[in-house]
C-alpha cells in the first residue's frame, strides 16, 4: 500500500491531539473538550444534511442522551462510560421511533417539527420532578474518572475520532451515493429504486445516536443535567454555525469549523460576556450569503481548481 | 376543502365553544384573548410564506425587537406604548426593508435549505444584539389601564386583552382588503401564485417581495408593542412565537389567511383549557406541539402538497 502524504499528515495530527494534554494546561484542555462536543454535533448535523434534510433537533437528542446517561448511572449504578454508550443507544431508539413518523416530512416541515420535538422533550423532563428532577435537574455524586483530566480528554478524543471515522465512512461508502442522489433529486432517486425512507431512517438514527453520546459525555464530565442547560439552544446554533463555516457536505468542514469557531468563541466569551453568540449568528448569515462552501470549499476551489464543489450555491429553479 | 366539510367543521367548533362557554365561561374568554394574540402574530408570517415563499425563522425575534424599541421609546419620551407603537412600526418597516435588501433577496433563488439557515442566523443576530445592548434582564412597562376588568354576574374577567382578538380581526380585514382590492395587493397575489408568470406580465416581483416582507415586519412589531403592555420582555421572548406562528400557518394551509384565525382559536382555547387545571399548566406547551405535529402529519399523509 502506498503511503500518501495525506495519511501521514492525518496520523501526525492524531498523535499530536493524543499528546495534547502533556503540553497544555487544564484551561486549554477544557476548551478542547468543548470543541469536541460541538464537533460531534456539527459532524452529525452535517451527515443528515447530506440527505437534504435540515434538522433543528440537535439539542433535543443531546438532552436525551445527557439525561439517559445520568439516569442510568444514578438509578441503576451503571459505570459512567457504559452509560454514555447506552445513552447514545437510547437516543437512537427514540430517534428511530420518531423518524418512522417525521421522516415523511420534508424541508421546512421537517425542520420545524424537529425543533418542536426538542422543545417537547424539554417540557416532559421539566414536568416529571420525581423521576428526572424537574426544573432543578439531577446531580451526579462525582464526575467521570473522578475528575482525572487526562483520561477524560482521551475519552472525548476517542468519541471525536469515532465520529470523524463514521462521517468519513458515510462519505466513501455506497450509502453516500444514495444520500447524494436523494438530496439532488428525490423523485429521480425514487425512480431509480433507492429506498429513500430506509436510508433516511438509518442516517437519522445514527446521527441522533452521535448527538446522544455527545450529551452523555457532556453530562458525565460536568456531573449534572438541568432541562435548561441540557436542551439549550446553543447546541443547535453553535454546531450549525461551525459546520457552515468549515464547509457543509464534507467531513473536514465541521471539524475545521468547530476548532476555529470553538477557540475564537472562548476568547470572545472573556471580552463580551453577554451576547457573544451574536458572532455565531453573523457567521451563519455571512457564510450563507458570501461563501456557501465554507473554508474547506474555498480551499478546494483554490487547490484543485474545482468549481463545482457541493451544490449549495446553485440556483434551484 | 369542500363546502359541506367546511360547514361541518365550523358547526363542530361552534358547538364545542358553546359547551365550554356554558361549562366554564372564563376558559372561552381567556382562550379567545390568547387566540387573538397568536393569530395576530401568525398572520404576517402567513403573508410572507404565501407570497415570498420563505419561512422566516426570525419572525418572533422581529416581534421582540419591536417590543424593545417600544419599551425604550416609551421610557425615553414618556409616551404611552399604544402611541409609541406607530413610530416604532415605521422604523421596523424600514428595518424590514434593510433586512430584505441585504440578506433575504440574495437567497431567494438558492435552495430552501439556505433560506432556512439564513433566517435562523438572522434570528440569532437579532436576539443576541438585543442581549448585548439591553442585557437579558426582563423589562416590564406598567400601564394602569391594562388591568381593567368587567363583571357580569359572578363572572369577572380582564377587558383589555380583547385588544388582541380585535387587532387580529383588523389585521386580517386589512390584509384581505389590501390583497383583493388594491393594485399592489392584486399584484402580490399574482406573485404568490406564480412568480415567473407575474414577472412576464410586467410585475416588479422584487419590489412586491420588498413591500410584503417590510409590511409583515411592521405588523409583527405592532404585536410586539401590544405584547409589551401585558407581559415582561427579554431577548428570548420571541422564539416560541416563531414556532407557534409557523405551526398555525401550517395548520391553516399555506396561503389561507382566514384559516389562521380558526387554527388560533382551536389552539388558544385548548391551551387555556389545559391551563385551567391546577398543576398541569406546565404541560400546556407540549399539548400545543403535539397538536401541531399531529396536524402536519395528517396533512402530509393525505398526500397533500404542503
Amino acid at each position: 500500500m502506498k503511503i500518501s502524504p495525506k495519511i501521514v499528515i492525518f496520523l501526525i495530527i492524531i498523535l499530536l491531539s493524543i499528546a495534547f494534554p502533556f503540553f497544555a494546561g487544564p484551561y486549554q484542555q477544557s476548551i478542547a473538550k468543548n470543541v469536541i462536543i460541538y464537533m460531534i454535533l456539527a459532524l452529525s448535523w452535517n451527515m443528515l444534511l447530506k440527505t437534504g434534510q435540515i434538522s433543528f433537533g440537535l439539542a433535543g437528542f443531546f438532552g436525551i442522551g445527557a439525561y439517559a446517561s445520568v439516569l442510568l448511572s444514578l438509578k441503576l449504578g451503571i459505570p459512567p462510560i457504559l452509560t454514555i454508550v447506552l445513552g447514545g443507544i437510547v437516543t437512537s431508539l427514540v430517534a428511530s421511533a420518531m423518524g418512522m413518523i417525521i421522516l415523511r416530512l420534508r424541508a421546512m416541515y421537517f425542520a420545524i417539527t424537529t425543533l418542536a420535538l426538542g422543545e417537547i422533550f424539554r417540557v416532559i423532563i421539566h414536568n416529571v420532578p420525581n423521576f428526572a428532577g424537574g426544573a432543578h435537574g439531577l446531580i451526579l455524586p462525582g464526575v467521570i474518572f473522578d475528575g482525572n483530566g487526562l483520561y477524560t480528554y482521551w475519552l472525548f478524543l476517542g468519541a471525536a475520532l469515532f465520529s470523524i471515522g463514521l462521517s468519513y465512512y458515510f462519505d466513501k461508502s455506497k450509502i453516500h451515493l444514495a444520500l447524494t442522489a436523494i438530496r439532488d433529486n428525490e423523485t429521480t432517486a425514487k425512480v431509480r429504486g433507492i429506498d429513500i425512507f430506509k436510508y433516511l431512517l438509518i442516517v437519522f438514527t445514527i446521527t441522533a445516536g452521535m448527538q446522544g453520546i455527545a450529551g452523555g459525555l457532556y453530562a458525565q464530565s460536568f456531573g449534572f443535567v438541568t432541562p435548561e442547560s441540557s436542551f439549550s439552544g446553543d447546541f443547535i446554533l453553535l454546531p450549525i454555525a461551525m459546520a457552515l463555516l468549515g464547509g457543509i457536505y464534507t467531513t473536514a468542514g465541521p471539524v475545521v469549523g468547530a476548532i476555529v469557531l470553538g477557540v475564537i468563541s472562548e476568547y470572545l466569551k472573556l471580552y463580551i460576556p453577554y451576547g457573544h453568540l451574536i458572532v455565531y449568528g453573523l457567521i451563519i448569515v455571512i457564510v450563507i450569503l458570501f461563501m456557501p462552501n465554507g473554508i474547506i470549499g474555498a480551499l478546494y476551489v483554490k487547490i484543485d481548481g474545482r468549481k463545482t464543489f457541493g451544490k449549495v450555491d446553485q440556483p434551484n429553479e | 376543502m369542500t363546502k359541506a366539510k367546511r360547514l361541518f367543521l365550523s358547526g363542530g367548533i361552534f358547538i364545542l365553544a358553546l359547551i365550554i362557554f356554558i361549562w366554564r365561561p372564563t376558559i372561552l374568554i381567556y382562550g379567545i384573548q390568547r387566540a387573538g394574540l397568536y393569530a395576530a402574530v401568525a398572520l404576517p408570517m402567513a403573508l410572507v410564506l404565501g407570497i415570498v415563499h420563505i419561512v422566516n425563522l426570525a419572525h418572533g425575534e422581529l416581534l421582540m425587537v419591536g417590543a424593545y424599541l417600544t419599551y425604550f421609546v416609551s421610557v425615553t419620551f414618556g409616551l404611552d406604548p399604544l402611541i409609541a407603537l406607530l413610530p416604532v412600526a415605521v422604523v421596523m418597516f424600514l428595518l424590514g426593508m434593510v433586512i430584505y435588501k441585504l440578506t433575504i433577496k440574495h437567497t431567494l433563488k438558492a435552495p430552501e435549505l439556505n433560506q432556512l439557515i439564513l433566517t435562523f442566523g438572522l434570528a440569532m443576530v437579532l436576539g443576541q444584539s438585543v442581549n448585548l445592548i439591553a442585557t437579558s434582564q426582563p423589562r416590564t412597562l406598567t400601564v394602569d389601564y391594562v388591568s381593567t376588568s368587567l363583571s357580569i354576574g359572578e363572572l369577572t374577567f380582564g377587558v383589555y386583552d380583547f385588544i388582541f382578538p380585535a387587532t387580529a380581526l383588523i389585521i386580517l380585514g386589512g390584509l384581505l382588503f389590501f390583497l383583493r382590492k388594491t393594485r399592489v395587493g392584486k399584484a402580490a397575489q399574482a406573485v404568490g401564485q406564480n412568480p415567473r408568470g407575474a414577472e412576464i406580465v410586467g410585475i416588479d416581483v422584487d419590489k412586491i417581495y420588498l413591500i410584503i416582507f417590510s409590511l409583515s415586519t411592521a405588523l409583527v412589531s405592532i404585536m410586539g408593542s401590544l405584547y409589551l403592555t401585558k407581559q415582561s420582555i427579554f431577548p428570548l421572548v420571541g422564539g416560541p412565537f416563531t414556532m407557534k406562528s409557523f405551526a398555525l400557518v401550517a395548520m391553516a394551509g399555506i396561503g389561507s389567511l382566514p384559516g389562521v384565525l380558526i387554527a388560533s382559536l382551536v389552539l388558544g382555547v385548548s391551551e387555556t383549557f389545559l391551563l385551567s387545571f391546577k398543576g398541569y399548566g406546565g404541560w400546556s406547551n407540549i399539548v400545543f406541539f403535539a397538536f401541531i405535529i399531529g396536524v402536519i402529519l395528517i396533512r402530509s399523509h393525505k398526500g397533500k402538497q404542503i
